[in-house]
Formats: C-alpha cells, sequence, structure tokens
C-alpha cells in the first residue's frame, strides 16, 4: 500500500526510483536487438516492463553493399501504445524534450 | 523363412530386412547391380550351377535374429501358430502397416501352394527362402517367357506401392483362373481361423517397435492411397478374365457379410483397450509412442474389415460397384472413428491420478493469486496488487468480477477524482469544455452589460479621481494569504541578487512531484477510509473520527508542503520558482485538479495566486511566444497549452468565477506590476486569465456587490491594461484570418469590450476592425456551420460593444 | 501484478503481439495470466507472406516470454490511472523489501 511505504518510498532509493521519476514524462529507452525507443512513459514494474505513450522506434540495421561497405540502415516505427517486455530493456533514460 | 517355400521374393518384402527405406537406408542399394553383373559374368564362362554364395547378396546376414526370443509370448506361441506365422510375422514387419494385405497374400501363397504344387516349393529349404527374399529379381531374365519388368528395381527407391501391385497381380490373376471353388474352399475353417488371428495380431513383434518411427510413418502415409488404388489396378487384369460364375460373388458376400459381423464386435473393443494399455507400457516418449500406435490401431481398421469381407482380392472384384464403394466408405469411417480414438487416447495413463491431483492443487493456487478472488483476502491487499483493473473496471463500468467485494467507498473516491480525469481523455469529444466555460462567462457578462445603459461607466469614470496604486497592488485579502511571498518578494526586487540557490533542476522538480503524487495518493487512500460520522454519544467512534481527521490535516500540511507553493520568491532569478517549475510538466499540471480537491478556499486562491505572478514565467506562456512567421508554437508546447486549459484552467476559473471583487483587483494588479503583460496578451492562457478575470469583475459589478472605491481601483487597472494593449490588438491575432482558434481572442476582445468606456470602445474597433472584416469575409467562403461558428465568435465582440455584425452587411 | 493488472483490462480487445523473432500477430486479446503469457483469438499475421507459418491458425497461446511488444489499443487505456498504479506499484515493491 501507498502508506507502507511513506517517506521512503518518496526518495530515492534505488534505481528504479529514478524511473519513477520520469513517469508522463518522455523516456528514452534501449533494447537488445539495436531497437531504441523514445515515448511517454506511462507504467513501469520492477522487471523493466514498460508502457510507452505516442512512441517512436527506430531500428538500426547494417546493410552490406557490393563493395562490402557496411551502412547502418535505420528504419523508425510509430506507435500509439506500446507494451514493451522488460527482458528485452537495456536501459531507461530520462529524455528531456527537445 | 517360409514355411511353405511359396514365393515371398517379392520386392515389396526386401524392404522389411531394411531397404524400406529407400536409397537413404544404409543398404548398399546398388548391391543388386553388382550382383547381376557377377551373374552375368558367370553365367557367360557357363561353369558351374548356380552358387549361393555368388547370388546370396548377404543381407540375410544382416538380419536381426535375435531378440526373438518373446515371439512365442507375443503370438500365442506353439508350434500350430508358428505355423502360419513365421511367414506372417516377417509380413508383419512390413512398415506399410499392411498386416491385413500381407494376410490376404499369405492366403493366396497357400492356396496356391496347395493346388498347384509347385515343384519349387517341395525343396523348400531354409537356404532357398533366405536366398529367395534377397533375389535381385534378375533372376527373372533366366526365364524365357518373361518379360522385363521395368520397375523391377522401384525397391532401390522405396517406391513399394506399384512394384507390389505389379508383383502382385500374377498371382492373383492365377488363382483367379484356377476358379473360383478354390478360393471358396479357402473360406474354409483354417481360413477363418487365419485371418482372426492376423486380427488379432496387430501387434507387431517387438523388433518393429525398434525400427525407425519415420519410416513407418512414411509408410504409413501411402497406405490409403494404395489401399483404394488397388481395386482399380485389380480390376483391369480382371477385364480379361474369364468371367466367375455369377453365383460366386453372392456367395461371398453372405459369407463375408456374416463373418464381418461375427468379427467386428471383437475388433473394437480390443482397439480402444489396446491404446491405453499400450500407452501405460510404453517405455518410451510420448513422441515416439504417438507414431507407434499411430500405425496400429489405423492398420487393422483399414485393412482387417477388407479381410473378413474380401478374402481374397478377387472378391472385391466380383462385388458390384455400389458394394465396392460402400465397403470402402465403411473402411474409411471405420478408420476415422479408429484415428480419433486413438487421438483422444493419445495421452492415455501418461499421468497418475496422484499427478493430476498435484496439478490441479497448483493450478487451483495459482488462480487464486492470480486473481486474489478469494473471499476472505483483504480488499485492501486485493486493490494493491491489482489496483489499476479494480479502479479502471470502475470507471469504464466493466462488470465488476467480485460483486460482493467492498468496493463502495474506494469506488466512489475515484470516481470522483476521475471524473476530471474521464474529461481530459475525451478531450477529442469536449475538449472545449473549459472554452465553453469561458464563454458562457463573457457571455454572461455581456448580456449583463447590455441590460444596462453603458454611461453608467462613463459616470463611474468620469467622477474617479487618480487612484493610489499602492492599494491596488495589495488587496486586503490577498495580503492575508500571501503576505509571506509578497514582502518577500518586495524587498527582493531591488536586491535581486539572492545568492541562495534553489535545486529547481529538473531531476530535483520531477521528486517533488513524485512526492506531491505520493502525498496525493495517501490523501486518498486516506479519504477513502473515513469511518462513518459518529452518531451521538458514541465516544469511541468520535474518537476515530478525531483521529482521522487529524491524520487527514497532517497528510494535507505535507501535501501543501511538498508544492513548494509557499517558497520565497526570488524575483529576477533564472531558476523558476519550485512551483511554478512543478507546473512545466505535464504531470505537474495533472495534478492540479486533485490538489483542488483536498485544499480549503485560502490554499486555492494562494495557488492561483502564485500563478497569477508568474504567469509570465510559465511554460505555458513563455514557451509560448510564437516566432516569427509562425502561426503556432511547436507541438509539444502546444500539447502542454492544451493540457493546461483543460486541467488547470478550470480550477481556476472555479474559483474566480466565485470571487469577490477585491481579489480580482488584487490579481490583475500582480499582473500588471509583475508580469510583461505583452508576452502574457499574445498567448492563449494569458488572455484565457485575464478574460477571466475581466469578465468576472463585469459580472460582480452589474450585481451590484461593488463599491465605489473597489470599483474606482478596477477602472483605473483597466484603463492601464487597456492602454498597454492597444497598440497590439491587432497583433494579439496569432496567424493569418484561416487560423481557425481565435475564439479565446474574440472572447478576450468581448470581455474588454464590455468594460471599456465608448471612447475605449472606439478605439478598440479601430485596432481590430480589420480583423474583424477578413473574418466576415473569410467566413462567407467556409461551410455554413463553420462560417457561423466563426461568426458568432466575433459576434460575441461586436455584441460586447454593442454593434453586431449584421450591421456590417 | 501491475501488468497483469493491466492486461486484464484489455481483454477482449485487438492487441498486436510482436514477438522476439520479428513476428507480428494481431487478434482479439482472450486472456493473460500473471506471467503475462497470452491467448488470442481470430489471429492474423501481420506480413503473412513472410511468415506463413500460422496462417492456418485461429488462435494462439502465447509465452509470455518470447514477447517483445505490445501495440495496444491507446483509447483503452487510462494513462493517469496507469502512472499512478505504476506509483503504488513501487510503493509496493519498496514496502515489501524492507
Amino acid at each position: 500500500m501507498a502508506d507502507a511505504g511513506e517517506e521512503e518510498a518518496t526518495s530515492v532509493s534505488e534505481p528504479l526510483d529514478l524511473v519513477r521519476l520520469s513517469l508522463d514524462e518522455i523516456v528514452f529507452v534501449k533494447l537488445r536487438g539495436d531497437r531504441e525507443l523514445k515515448g511517454r512513459l506511462h507504467a513501469y514494474d520492477s522487471h523493466c516492463n514498460v508502457v510507452l505513450g505516442d512512441v517512436e522506434e527506430t531500428i538500426y540495421t547494417i546493410e552490406e553493399d557490393e563493395e562490402g561497405e557496411e551502412t547502418v540502415k535505420t528504419i523508425k516505427k510509430q506507435s500509439e501504445m506500446l507494451f514493451v517486455r522488460g527482458d528485452s530493456v537495456v536501459l531507461i533514460s530520462p529524455q528531456a524534450p527537445s | 523363412m517360409s514355411f511353405f517355400g511359396f514365393d515371398t521374393t517379392l520386392p515389396r518384402d526386401e524392404p522389411r530386412s531394411g531397404k524400406s527405406k529407400g536409397i537413404f537406408e544404409a543398404q548398399d542399394p546398388f548391391a543388386q547391380v553388382r550382383q547381376a553383373r557377377k551373374l552375368q559374368a558367370f553365367q557367360d564362362t557357363q561353369e558351374e550351377p548356380l552358387e549361393f554364395d555368388d547370388t546370396y547378396d548377404g543381407l540375410g546376414d544382416k538380419l536381426e535374429e535375435a531378440g526373438d526370443d518373446f515371439n512365442d509370448d507375443t503370438f500365442g506361441g506353439g508350434v500350430e501358430a508358428g505355423t502360419i506365422s513365421k511367414g506372417q510375422i516377417s509380413k508383419d514387419f512390413d512398415f506399410f502397416g499392411q498386416t491385413a494385405q500381407v494376410s490376404s497374400a499369405i492366403e493366396e501363397e497357400q492356396l496356391r501352394y496347395n493346388l498347384q504344387q509347385q515343384p519349387k516349393a517341395s525343396t523348400t529349404t531354409a537356404q532357398t527362402t533366405a536366398q529367395k527374399p534377397k533375389k535381385t529379381g534378375y533372376e527373372k531374365y533366366q526365364d524365357p517367357g518373361y518379360i522385363p519388368e521395368i520397375q523391377a528395381k522401384s525397391s532401390v527407391w522405396g517406391t513399394k506401392p506399384q512394384a507390389r501391385n505389379q508383383e502382385e497381380q500374377p498371382e492373383r490373376i492365377s488363382t483367379a483362373s484356377s476358379g473360383a471353388p478354390p478360393a471358396k474352399r479357402m473360406m474354409s475353417l483354417e481360413a477363418v481361423e487365419a485371418a482372426m488371428r492376423a486380427q488379432s495380431q496387430p501387434v507387431p513383434p517387438p523388433q518393429q517397435v525398434l525400427a525407425p518411427d519415420h519410416t513407418q510413418n512414411l509408410y504409413q502415409q501411402s497406405v490409403p492411397m494404395r489401399q483404394y488404388a488397388s481395386p482399380d489396378l485389380q480390376q483391369h487384369p480382371m477385364a480379361t478374365q474369364p468371367q466367375p460364375q455369377p453365383t460366386k460373388p453372392i456367395q461371398y458376400h453372405q459369407r463375408n457379410a456374416s463373418k464381418q459381423e461375427a468379427i467386428k464386435p471383437a475388433q473394437h473393443p480390443i482397439q480402444i483397450l489396446q491404446n491405453p494399455n499400450r500407452a501405460q507400457h510404453s517405455p518410451q516418449p510420448s513422441q515416439d509412442r504417438g507414431t507407434i500406435q499411430d500405425t496400429q490401431p489405423s492398420r487393422p481398421s483399414q485393412a482387417t474389415p477388407t479381410i473378413p469381407v474380401i478374402t481374397h482380392p478377387q472378391q472385391l472384384m466380383q462385388l458390384s460397384e455400389e458394394q465396392r464403394k460402400a465397403y470402402l466408405e465403411e473402411d474409411a469411417r471405420r478408420a476415422k472413428r479408429n484415428h480419433k480414438i486413438f487421438l483422444l487416447s493419445k495421452g492415455n495413463g501418461l499421468m497418475t491420478p496422484q499427478d493430476k491431483n498435484f496439478i490441479t492443487r497448483i493450478q487451483l493456487q495459482q488462480l487464486v493469486t492470480a486473481t486474489g478472488n478469494s473471499g476472505d483476502a483483504d480488499p485492501e491487499a486485493t486493490l494493491a496488487e491489482d489496483f489499476y483493473y479494480q479502479v479502471y473496471s470502475q470507471i469504464r463500468g466493466a462488470p465488476r468480477q467480485h460483486p460482493t467485494q467492498p468496493l463502495g467507498h474506494f469506488a466512489q473516491t475515484y470516481l470522483l477524482q476521475t471524473g476530471g480525469r474521464l474529461n481530459n481523455r475525451r478531450q477529442a469529444v469536449n475538449g472545449d469544455n473549459h472554452m465553453q466555460r469561458m464563454q458562457q462567462q463573457v457571455q454572461r457578462a455581456v448580456e449583463a452589460a447590455k441590460l444596462k445603459p453603458k454611461n453608467k461607466q462613463l459616470i463611474i469614470e468620469g467622477s474617479l479621481g487618480k487612484i493610489s496604486f499602492s492599494n491596488a497592488k495589495t488587496p486586503k485579502p490577498l495580503l492575508n494569504i500571501k503576505r509571506p511571498e509578497s514582502t518577500d518578494s518586495k524587498p527582493a526586487t531591488g536586491k535581486k541578487a539572492n545568492a541562495e540557490v534553489r535545486s529547481s533542476d529538473r531531476k530535483s522538480v520531477l521528486r517533488n512531484l513524485e512526492t506531491v503524487y505520493q502525498d496525493l495518493m495517501q490523501l486518498e487512500d486516506h479519504e477513502r477510509q473515513m469511518p462513518p460520522p459518529p452518531t451521538a454519544g458514541d465516544v469511541e467512534a468520535a474518537q476515530t473520527h478525531m483521529e482521522w481527521r487529524q491524520k487527514t490535516q497532517v497528510l494535507n500540511s505535507k501535501l501543501w508542503r511538498d508544492l513548494k507553493v509557499l517558497e520565497p520568491i526570488v524575483p529576477g532569478s533564472t531558476v523558476p520558482h519550485p512551483f511554478i517549475a512543478f507546473l512545466s510538466f505535464a504531470k505537474g499540471k495533472k495534478s492540479i485538479p486533485r490538489i483542488f480537491r483536498h485544499i480549503d478556499q485560502e490554499q486555492r486562491v494562494t495557488i492561483l495566486t502564485m500563478i497569477v505572478v508568474h504567469l509570465d514565467q510559465l511554460d505555458v506562456i513563455s514557451r509560448a511566444q510564437i516566432a516569427p512567421g509562425e502561426s503556432h508554437p511547436p507541438p509539444l508546447v502546444r500539447e502542454e497549452i492544451e493540457l493546461f486549459s483543460q486541467v488547470v484552467m478550470p480550477c481556476l476559473l472555479g474559483y474566480v468565477s466565485e470571487a469577490p471583487i477585491n481579489i480580482i483587483i488584487g490579481l490583475l494588479g500582480l499582473v500588471l506590476d509583475h508580469t510583461t503583460v505583452l508576452t502574457v496578451a499574445k498567448t492563449k492562457i494569458g488572455l484565457g486569465i485575464l478574460t477571466m478575470l475581466l469578465s468576472r469583475a463585469e459580472l460582480v459589478k452589474e450585481s451590484g456587490d461593488v463599491n465605489d472605491e473597489d470599483w474606482q481601483q478596477w477602472t483605473t487597472l483597466y484603463d492601464r491594461l487597456f492602454d498597454t494593449l492597444e497598440p497590439v490588438l491587432g497583433a494579439l491575432f496569432p496567424g493569418p484570418v484561416n487560423t481557425s482558434d481565435d475564439m479565446y481572442i474574440w472572447q478576450f476582445l468581448a470581455a474588454v469590450g464590455i468594460g471599456a468606456s465608448p471612447e475605449q470602445q472606439q478605439r478598440l474597433v479601430l485596432g481590430v476592425k480589420d480583423r474583424v472584416m477578413e473574418t466576415v469575409m473569410q467566413s462567407r467562403t467556409l461551410p455554413a456551420d463553420m462560417s457561423s461558428q466563426r461568426l458568432s465568435n466575433v459576434n460575441l465582440f461586436m455584441r460586447a460593444i454593442g454593434l453586431d455584425v449584421e450591421l456590417l452587411g | 501484478m501491475l501488468f497483469f493488472s493491466f492486461f486484464k483490462t484489455l481483454t477482449n480487445h485487438t492487441i498486436t503481439v510482436e514477438l522476439k523473432n520479428d513476428i507480428s500477430i494481431r487478434g482479439t486479446l482472450k486472456s493473460v495470466d500473471q506471467y503475462l503469457n497470452i491467448k488470442l483469438d481470430d489471429i492474423t499475421v501481420l506480413d503473412e507472406l513472410r511468415y506463413p507459418h500460422l496462417s492456418s491458425v485461429k488462435n494462439i497461446f502465447i509465452r509470455g516470454s518470447v514477447v517483445r511488444y505490445v501495440h495496444l489499443p491507446a483509447a483503452e487505456v487510462d494513462r493517469g490511472l496507469l502512472e499512478d498504479a505504476s506509483r503504488r506499484e513501487a510503493a509496493n515493491q519498496a514496502g515489501k523489501a524492507k
């Protein structure tokens, strides 16, 4: 219950509390598989499962052309509301809207 | 191997020793070729008679002779069984699942043996049988009458079906040509026994279990096809055959029918029982067992019916088309049913009852913890675990999962709270709720103003002299409330360089915000736990209630403290006031309605004052300044503006619309003294607040609750505001005339217009007449509904100054 | 339990589950459990040409651990409530940790 946490819960005592500060703020989430997300954080839990709103997903893929030169290609996708399973999450970072 | 010495060398039989797997089996497929070459060489030289070793490909050695120990057990043992079955067992090795057909073939062989007494058969030895199955097929070349068979080597490719039928046919033809009587004789007791035995022994010898399952599957697939194909194939040779006696088929049919009846009942129970039993005894994992089982029930089902019914292939041919069809259909049906039974019984016996109980217990436990719907669960705990679902269900009217659960209080709390939320979420629908309320207030002001002659104002205005500004700046009620900060701020204006660095950085603001949310949730939880109001005389209840109120007070003051509204104002500081910084975050704005529910009027007016004093520092105003050439602020800012007008403005308006005149005077004074009015006026929120104040002042005045002194103060402030804004009246509109969102500006102009003196009204008209004309012109090009909307916006202003768009023609 | 609670409110709504092997499956959420295993009805596979494996499947059970994203119907998500629920969850966790 909320009462149980009281003072302790309100101070930043563990890493995930930093994530709590970013609730309803735009965050940057880096995922496994060269994926990144940017969107408004609406929910998170201790497994780093998150729900993001108005998300932009960026996927980085390396493509090799004929000369064997590697170029990084990015694919961008939009989603209005997205649940992200925590086991893919590498990091969650607050991101001031630019 | 063949007890009777009949020819068991059908190529299809070879696979049993391994070749059934086609060329993919380890068996050398080219061994036959080598043998043939050798044979050729031998024939050329014409030396000796055939040596067994020369023609023997050695496959016999590779046969696994071991593991037969239990054959007797399996097949009923004894000499008698052995009689039929050595042959049969080996046929059972057939991976086609063709036991039945094989058994019929055996019968044919038997018959042929009896009838024809082939000399070859009489010399049967182990050697020949060993040799014969291994025959390469090339021996036939030595037969002068032999017609080369193109598919002789098909066995190499594992293409059994065709080869088999081809091989079988000559036999059948021979039996058929020998006439039906022998066949009839075959239906003796012996034959019946043989058939029944074939049925009752569908259990393969142990070796078969060892055979790779996939091979079995492979061939099994081909079974139905072959079954249904064979009648056709059989029919063709028959066409050239002399017709059998017409009576025979009937006889056969009758016999068969009766036999079928006799056998059928026995057959199915066995099958049904077999599966579970086998499943239980099988040590193999389910996958393997599955495939093996698969072959077993299907084999009898596909083949056995044809045995009793059609003991000989030609019987089938003798049947009429319909009968045959019926048989085949019956067959298919039975196969289907058996398959179903098999599927159902797939996992039979896999788990013991104890296992099942155990699993059931686990599942029940999970169910209980997962849904938390055990009746005696603490509703608070349930709420903690399942907060979102519970509240969401309440808000959205989802059917309640546990109607008995005492959620009443809780539901009330959150329904109240989420009333505001619902509006937020549905802003697309009734997004202009706030604007409408503002409109109403302005309209009321306009109506009220029209009822009274304008000159009343003039008289008042004319009768007034200079008013002392100091009075206007610090009206009494405000002073009382915000003395700490206002007294604080005034001396600070001079010093400016307040060394105190407040940590108003992003993170600390966010932390403050989260703290406030925490406070809010505690307050809301606490509110939900409110004890029932004490009845007279109930001391204990009164006590509880007192404690509850005290706690509420504590929580409230904590919330107030955490809001940091009363932090000292440091004018000129580069760091915004914590409360203003708080409001610059979306969640800060969103918290305002929730906060307003828990604070008293005094605290509300303090917040309002705080906002008004820092009006030009609010993000929705400072960041909303429109860059040259733009007609809108950046999208992110627009979102914030929307949010502010959806969430914060109604709260403020809710207070302002009931505020007495002195508060309004004080607030307008603060705007004029502490903020850059031009900055404020160029934004939607800024104009909104000004409109709020102006229209409220008019309404209060019209209601007659204003004394002259107050009104003088107000008029002075109004004049100042008017003078400041007059030069930029036309520039208040952010974009060209086709920018649709200018309603808030017309509202503001209307509010200004009501309070304006005739002279001011003229200046006002001069300032915005271009825009009025443009809008009216433009609205004529618009669809009716949009046009009327725009015109009504303009008209709000026009009517405020006693005009109407209609007059503009 | 936050996300379990959350997903329960989305039953009978259409969601799109993106698996870690890039297959996206759209269907009606029939049920969810505490592991966020998901049961979907009336499914269709996005980009079916590339992933024809499931073209004949009507409903499926998805093990929670293979999920990468779940695209949600934004209209069915109460963002404010969800954020509150996250805060409560955080407070609960902090309470339990003690």
